[in-house]
């Protein structure tokens, strides 16, 4: 930035007037003679009139003016801050995108399936020592999606049932990988206690949503659900996806790429041939 | 050439000036920055009014059964609320607050027509009073009625003159009216200002985001608020002279009035909106110690809101019924709105990331605007589902709803701007300390007050009403409802204090108290009264950032 001193009549401003006041006035007593009284209409249009006369008077043939007022507080000049500018990044064209680095998405993806393989273990062991039955947690989540399982009996839910099975590990599968992939994005985003964030914070926050909203979502399902295990088996996943991720190699953005490399084109001389534009 | 005369008031510095000349300065005055200092004074005397009927309001239904209110003196509250709070606190404020800004921060003199200005703020002040005068003539020639009571949507045919006797709509009619056409004119004047009157230097795409955001809105001032000016001459017909638009029994069409009315409408609570987002959009940045993420695709963001929600005004109609295919039309335009609001949600967020962020109040309040708007954004959308807006259309639910966006969207932002930009304006500091009570004491009393609001909806609490039994199940969450507004109004009583005490014995504040980057930081605060000594001449986004840094100047990334 930098200032352009103005030309030779020094600065000027419109003068204060009150023509506008007197018009609005007159116009708004117009309004209101409607519901009043001609004769506040009629004051108000005499009152707008002459707010119109001043105005016109204001402003023909030209502008009336007057020199600005003289102060002398005048504005403290901006000073260079000591000491440069630190950069994330050289010779981009741009300033850096935060984060500079992030964890590959497969490292989500796969992360979320390790997680959520040991998290049905995790579970089925629970469905073993409370009901003795290998298919009850496949069931009970199964039930989220088909009707009918709500209303069963925990004997029926113990049972084996091949649409439970298999809604039951589509289920746990895609919601796996979705989430997996959610952390994966969001943790190199979180500047501090990644685990805590993927293993408590996150599976807290998730099972106080599901205790909220089950009763309303799905009342008879809500019935089945042993809260310490279901919190239990959030965090087995947080700590087996969070640790997966964590522990994965970042990789740089391709903020700072040119954009013949992004789209993919690997001819030597490429970034030089761009620079030159 | 202009004609030259000598200054007006007395010039500076000669002992104390009369309280008469003080006054007559005020009111004659055509200057920007004083014209938006009395729109912002005044829409927060309506916040108080209008905040005070809500308490009234909240009172009544606090519990099951009260009798604090009859149920007439409950609808014109209801009425008066809503109506005070949507043209006599949010316009004003958002038109205040871009009269000071604009010019200062795009480095002109004034705005391009300095007497329209006036023009436009005295509109809206008398119009104001017009409306409040109908606690006392609007009794009219059938002494019925008292203030408005026709809620602040005026649906047809309960305004037609057999259903609303009396005067009372009619001063709804025309005070609306009046401070209308005052918005319309001084909306001219910022689109006029910003295209014509930017400094050397400033090409669009260099303009701070608060004038691109003020752009649009102003754009959509004047594409909304005419059309309703039509609809309210043609009620004002139908009232005073006899004519049958709106009137079903006689020909005419109620539906017509719902979508005169909504076409102004949703347009409108965007115009409310966008400012909001314009202040935050220039808080977050600073507070972040960031360049705001993403320029370009947050003017496009702010077309975009532009262009959709003149296309969506028929989600208040649902209930109605709509053809299917209209109403699934609406219920994908509507939608659509969420994607460029999202984009700037997450370009907020995008900025506050990796930044070094002060939570000093404005980012405080900032920070409380992304939170509640996002709920009340979310809501949005569950509303836009035609099945479910079937379900909770007109019951406490859309309390809630437009309450996160206006209350914990608008007034949060509002907050954030008046503690940011006070020292410019005074000269002095607002209380850091006093401000951060506020904040908290506001932050939970809001979600106490309009929370609990989205259950009782959802347990079938009809909006409007007055009282309400016992046995529904609603009694918990209205009592919760109500005592959020005493912690409110605790939070409340703290900024008028702290406004009044800063005023006079606040900390002085410099030029640039936030170490910020736009051109009013460039100026003295208050500024002059020709703001700028010598034209500035900007070279980036960020003409301050540059002259602090000369090492790494913004005008090489750009
Ligand atoms: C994501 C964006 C939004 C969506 C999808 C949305 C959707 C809706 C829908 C469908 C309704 C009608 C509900 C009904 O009456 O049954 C509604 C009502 C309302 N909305 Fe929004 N909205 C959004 C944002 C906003 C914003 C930003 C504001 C204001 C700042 C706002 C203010 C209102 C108001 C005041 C009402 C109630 C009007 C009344 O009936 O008195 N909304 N919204
Ligand atoms: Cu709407």
């Amino acid at each position: 930035m930098s200032t352009q001193p103005h030309d030779e009549h020094g600065i000027e401003l419109p003068q204060p007037t009150s023509a506008p006041m007197f018009t609005a006035f007159g116009f708004t007593l117009m309004a209101a003679g409607l519901v009043t009284n001609w004769v506040v209409a009629a004051v108000g249009f005499i009152t707008m009139m002459c707010g119109i006369v001043i105005w016109f008077r204001n402003s023909n043939p030209d502008s009336r003016e007057m020199p600005a007022p003289a102060t002398d507080r005048h504005p403290t000049p901006v000073v260079p801050k000591e000491g440069g500018v630190d950069h994330l990044l050289s010779d981009a064209g741009h300033r850096a995108r935060i984060p500079m680095e992030i964890h590959p998405y497969s490292a989500g993806i796969i992360g979320g399936i390790l997680g959520g393989a040991v998290m049905s273990g995790f579970a089925v062991v629970w469905g073993l020592i409370s009901h003795g039955s290998l298919w009850y947690t496949v069931n009970l989540l199964a039930g989220a999606m088909l009707s009918g399982y709500a209303d069963m009996t925990t004997e029926a839910l113990c049972a084996f049932r091949t649409e439970g099975l298999i809604v039951g590990i589509l289920i746990q599968v895609v919601m796996s990988i979705g989430v997996g992939l959610l952390y994966g994005v969001t943790l190199p985003l979180i500047p501090r206690m990644r685990l805590f964030f993927s293993a408590i914070l996150v599976p807290l926050m998730w099972s106080g949503l599901t205790w909220a909203s089950i009763s309303i979502v799905n009342p008879a399902l809500g019935d089945h659900i042993e809260w310490i295990w279901f919190i239990a088996s959030q965090v087995v996943y947080g700590v087996v996806t969070g640790w997966w991720i964590i522990r994965s190699e970042k990789i740089g953005t391709m903020q700072n790429w040119h954009y013949l490399e992004r789209i993919g084109v690997e001819t030597p001389g490429a970034r030089e041939m761009g620079a030159d534009e | 050439m202009s004609v030259l005369q000598k200054p007006a008031g007395p010039p500076a510095a000669t002992g104390p000036v009369p309280f008469l000349s003080r006054m007559h300065e005020w009111v004659t005055t055509v200057d920007h920055k004083k014209l938006g200092t009395m729109y912002v004074t005044c829409g927060i005397v309506y916040l108080i009014i209008a905040g005070l009927e809500a308490t009234m309001m909240r009172w009544q239904l606090a519990w099951p059964g009260q009798e604090v209110l009859s149920p007439e003196e409950f609808n014109r509250l209801f009425t008066m609320h809503g109506t005070t709070m949507v043209f006599f606190v949010g316009m004003p404020i958002l038109l205040g607050a871009a009269n000071v800004l604009i010019p200062l921060m795009i480095g002109a003199r004034d705005l391009a027509f300095p007497r329209l200005n006036a023009f436009g703020f005295w509109l809206f002040f008398f119009g104001s009073l017009l409306l409040y005068f109908s606690y006392f003539g609007g009794q009219g020639l059938y002494g019925m009625g008292s203030a408005p009571d026709v809620g602040w949507f005026a649906y047809a045919p309960l305004t037609e003159r057999t259903f609303s006797r009396g005067h009372s709509t009619d001063y709804w009619i025309l005070g609306i009216f009046v401070a209308g056409i005052g918005s319309t004119a001084t909306g001219i004047n910022f689109i006029a200002t910003i295209l014509g009157m930017r400094c050397k230097g400033m090409t669009l795409m260099k303009m701070p985001l608060l004038a691109w955001i003020m752009l649009i809105d102003s754009v959509l001032i004047v594409v909304a608020l005419p059309p309703l000016a039509a609809g309210q001459i043609m009620l004002l017909f139908d009232r005073l002279l006899g004519a049958h638009f709106f009137d079903a029994q006689a020909g005419g069409s109620a539906l017509l009035w719902q979508n005169i009315f909504w076409f102004f409408g949703h347009p409108e609570v965007y115009i409310l909106i966008l400012p909001g987002f314009a202040f935050v959009t220039e808080i977050i940045p600073v507070f972040s110690r960031k360049v705001i993420f993403g320029y370009p695709l947050m003017v496009a963001a702010t077309v975009a809101i532009g262009f959709i929600s003149v296309g969506v005004w028929a989600h208040h109609m649902f209930a109605v019924g709509l053809s299917p295919m209209l109403n699934a039309i609406f219920m994908g335009s509507t939608m659509l709105v969420g994607v460029p609001t999202g984009i700037k949600m997450f370009n907020w967020v995008a900025t506050m990331i990796g930044g070094k962020i002060r939570f000093e109040t404005p980012m405080l309040y900032s920070t409380g605007f992304l939170c509640q708007f996002l709920l009340g954004g979310l809501t949005g959308i569950f509303l836009a589902t035609v099945p479910f807006d079937w379900q909770v259309s007109d019951s406490y639910f859309v309390v809630g709803h437009f309450h996160y966006v206006l209350f914990g969207g608008l007034v949060f932002a509002i907050f954030a701007a008046v503690y940011y930009w006070f020292p410019k304006v005074t000269g002095r500091l607002l209380n850091e300390r006093l401000g951060k009570w506020q904040f908290w004491l506001l932050l939970i009393g809001f979600n106490l007050t309009f929370g609990p609001m989205h259950v009782s909806g959802m347990l079938g609490m009809p909006r409007r009403i007055y009282t309400y039994h016992l046995d529904r199940g609603w009694e918990f969450w209205n009592l919760l409802s109500s005592i959020g507004v005493i912690i409110q109004l605790v939070g409340f009583s703290l900024f008028a204090w702290n406004v009044l005490h800063s005023l006079f014995k606040g900390r002085i504040a410099g030029d640039d108290p936030w170490d910020a980057w736009t051109l009013e930081w460039s100026t003295t605060s208050p500024p002059p009264a020709h703001n700028f000594d010598e034209d500035p001449v900007v070279h980036s986004r960020r003409p301050l950032w540059d002259l602090k840094h000369p090492d790494d100047p913004d005008w090489k990334y750009e």
